[in-house]
C-alpha cells in the first residue's frame, strides 16, 4: 500500500462562505490541488465545511444529496489524494444528516452520520438534523481510520468505541466556537485538547483534530487544530482563531511503540464493560 | 471575576471587524465618536483593523454636550491619523424642539441619539461605509441605550465585553488617560453620568449581571455572596424590562412561515 510506511496529512483551517456551496467548493478545489502538488496523501477540512455551520433554514436549500455533482466531483478528485470533508447531507428526502466524508481513490469509501448533535445555547443542530446512530472504523491502506465529529468528540466513550476496533488514526473535524473568556483566554480551547491528550495518550492513537474559523451572526470560531501522536500528546498546532494549514505526518510504527510501552490496549478489557453496562442500564 | 485575556480579546475583535465589513461588501467603517470610553476603544480597534484609510469618524455635538466630548473626540481622531469631522446636531434638534417644546430632558437626550443614528445612517451611504457601534454588554443588557438611536449598529464589536472589562480592554489598547479617567456618560445632559442614571457603580452593576447571566446564579445565591437583594431585584427588573430592545419586533403569525418566527435564516446568510 503506498502509505503503508506513513502517511503524509495536511489540515485546512478556514471560514466557508455561509450556504454558498459552490464558493466553498472553488475553495477545496484550490487547497486539494495545493495538496497534490505538495505530495500531501490526505487533506481534511473541518465540519460542514462545503456548507458553514449556522444554517437554519438554509439546510433544506443546499444539503448534499447521493447524487450531489458536488460529491461526483470530490470522487473524482480523490483519485489523486485522499479527502475528509464535512457536509449536510440529505441521504433520502427530506432526511438530513451532518456527516464527515471520506474520500478515496475515486469513491466516496466511507460516511460518518453525527451522533451527537449539541442543541443548548447557541446550537440547534438537532432542529434541522437526524442524528446518526454508529460508529464505524474504516480501513485506509495498513490505517484504521475513524471519522469524529465536534461534539462527539467531548464524549470519550465514542472513541473508546474506535479504540475497541483497533482504530489507529482518528479524525476529528470540528466547528467550535470560542466562548467561555477568562484572563487565560477561550477556555473552550482547552475542551478540544484535552481530549486529544486521552485519545493519543490513552487510547495510543493517531489523532487529528481541524477546526473552523470565521464569525457566523457573531458566533467565533476557535482555529487551533492540532496534530497528536500515539503516546506523545499534542506535537503540532495550528494558530487560534485564524485561517491556518496544519501540516503532519503519522505512522503505525507510532502506535505500535506506544502500545508495547503501555500495553493500555492489550490490557483493555471491553467484556468487563459491557458486563457493568448491561448491570448499569437493566439495574 | 470579569478578567480578560485582552491580547486574545483584541485579536477576535479584530477579525470581527475585518469580517463583519468585508463579508458585507464593504471596505469602510464609520462610527459615531463621542468622546467617551466605548467609542474610543471601538474607534481604536477599528482602525487597526481596516486601517486609517478605510475608518472614518463623526463628532456630532449638541449645544449641551460637554466641551471635553468634543476636545477627547478629537484627541482620539488625531493619535489614530484620522479626519474628525464634525456635524453640529443642534440646528437639527432645536428646530424641532421649537415647534414641539418640551422640558424632559429624556425626550431631547433621545432626540439627540436619533439625530445622531440619521447622520451616520445618511453618511453610511456617502462613505459606503458600515455602521460599526459602541454599545457593551452592560449597557445591552439593562437597556441603557435609545432604541433605534445610539442602539442602531450593523454589528456591535463591544457587545458582549461588561463595561469593567472594557476599561482594561482601554488601558491594554492605551487609550489616553483622561478618556479612561472620566466619568462614563452619555452626555445627553449637562453633568449626566451612566452610575448616576442606573443609580450603581459599574463594577457592583457588572458583577451582579455576570453572575446572573453568565454563571447562571440564583437571586439567592448573590445574596449570599454579599449583594443587596433589592439592588438585585432592581438589576433584575432592567433585564426583563428592556429585552425589547434586544430582539426584533414580533410579528404576527398567520401562515406556514412568518417573518422572524419560522422563517429561519441566519444574518450572515451567503456571507
Amino acid at each position: 500500500m503506498w502509505y503503508s510506511k506513513g502517511m503524509k496529512i495536511r489540515g485546512i483551517q478556514f471560514s466557508p462562505v455561509l450556504g454558498n456551496v459552490d464558493q466553498n467548493l472553488a475553495f477545496h478545489r484550490t487547497r486539494i490541488t495545493e495538496a497534490v502538488d505538495a505530495g500531501i496523501d490526505l487533506v481534511i477540512f473541518p465540519e460542514l465545511s462545503i456548507s458553514g455551520y449556522y444554517l437554519k433554514d438554509l439546510v433544506y436549500d443546499i444539503a448534499l444529496r447521493p447524487d450531489s455533482p458536488v460529491i461526483r466531483q470530490f470522487e473524482e478528485w480523490s483519485q489523486k489524494i485522499d479527502i475528509v470533508i464535512g457536509a449536510p447531507f440529505e441521504e433520502k428526502p427530506g432526511i438530513i444528516y451532518n456527516c464527515a466524508f471520506y474520500f478515496s481513490k475515486g469513491q466516496r469509501l466511507h460516511t460518518h452520520r453525527k451522533v451527537q448533535l449539541p442543541n443548548y445555547g447557541m446550537f440547534e443542530e438537532q432542529m434541522i438534523f437526524r442524528p446518526g446512530n454508529e460508529f464505524r472504523s474504516f480501513q485506509v491502506g495498513d490505517f484504521t481510520v475513524g471519522l469524529i465529529i465536534c461534539r462527539e468528540i467531548l464524549f470519550p466513550a465514542y472513541a473508546y468505541l474506535y479504540y475497541l476496533q483497533d482504530v489507529d488514526f482518528l479524525i476529528g473535524i470540528s466547528n467550535s466556537p470560542a466562548r467561555a473568556m477568562g484572563k487565560e483566554g477561550f477556555a473552550s480551547f482547552r475542551l478540544w485538547e484535552r481530549m486529544g491528550e486521552v485519545f493519543s495518550v490513552h487510547f495510543n492513537q493517531n489523532y487529528v483534530f481541524v477546526n473552523r474559523t470565521g464569525f457566523e451572526d457573531g458566533m467565533g470560531f476557535g482555529g487551533g487544530s492540532y496534530l497528536a501522536l500515539p503516546g506523545l500528546g499534542i506535537v503540532q498546532k495550528a494558530r487560534y482563531l485564524e485561517d491556518d494549514t496544519l501540516d503532519g505526518q503519522i505512522s503505525l510504527e507510532d502506535v505500535r511503540r506506544a502500545r508495547v510501552a503501555s500495553n493500555y490496549y492489550r490490557d483493555e478489557r471491553p467484556e468487563v464493560v459491557l458486563k457493568e453496562l448491561m448491570r448499569i442500564l437493566h439495574a | 471575576m470579569l478578567e480578560i485575556d485582552n491580547q486574545v480579546v483584541e485579536k477576535v475583535l479584530l477579525r470581527f471587524i475585518r469580517d463583519s465589513v468585508h463579508k458585507n461588501g464593504f471596505k469602510n467603517a464609520i462610527l459615531g465618536v463621542s468622546g467617551g470610553l466605548d467609542s474610543a476603544v471601538v474607534l481604536t480597534l477599528t482602525q487597526r483593523a481596516l486601517g486609517s484609510e478605510f475608518t472614518f469618524a463623526l463628532l456630532m455635538p449638541y449645544k449641551l454636550s460637554a466641551a471635553s466630548s468634543l476636545t477627547h473626540g478629537r484627541l482620539m481622531c488625531e493619535r489614530l491619523g484620522l479626519d474628525d469631522e464634525v456635524i453640529d446636531i443642534s440646528p437639527c434638534i432645536d428646530a424641532y424642539f421649537d415647534r414641539y417644546p418640551s422640558g424632559e430632558r429624556v425626550l431631547i437626550g433621545n432626540k439627540c441619539a436619533r439625530e445622531r443614528m440619521a447622520v451616520l445612517y445618511d453618511f453610511s451611504v456617502r462613505k459606503k461605509a458600515l455602521v460599526v457601534g459602541t454599545s457593551n454588554k452592560s449597557e445591552l443588557l439593562v437597556g441603557y441605550s435609545t432604541i433605534f438611536g445610539d442602539s442602531a449598529a450593523a454589528f456591535l464589536p463591544l457587545g458582549d465585553l461588561y463595561k469593567s472589562q472594557v476599561f482594561d480592554l482601554a488601558r491594554y489598547l492605551g487609550i489616553p488617560q483622561e478618556i479612561i479617567d472620566k466619568k462614563p456618560s452619555a452626555d445627553l445632559w449637562p453633568e449626566q453620568t451612566d452610575e448616576g442614571e442606573i443609580g450603581i457603580s459599574y463594577q457592583e452593576l457588572d458583577e451582579i449581571l455576570y453572575r446572573l447571566v453568565d454563571r447562571r446564579e440564583r437571586p439567592d445565591e448573590l445574596e449570599k455572596n454579599g449583594y443587596k437583594r433589592e439592588t438585585i431585584d432592581r438589576i433584575i427588573g432592567l433585564v426583563v424590562n428592556s429585552q425589547y430592545k434586544r430582539t426584533m419586533p414580533p410579528v404576527a403569525k398567520m401562515q406556514n412561515r412568518a417573518p422572524g418566527i419560522d422563517f429561519r435564516y441566519p444574518r450572515d446568510w451567503n456571507k
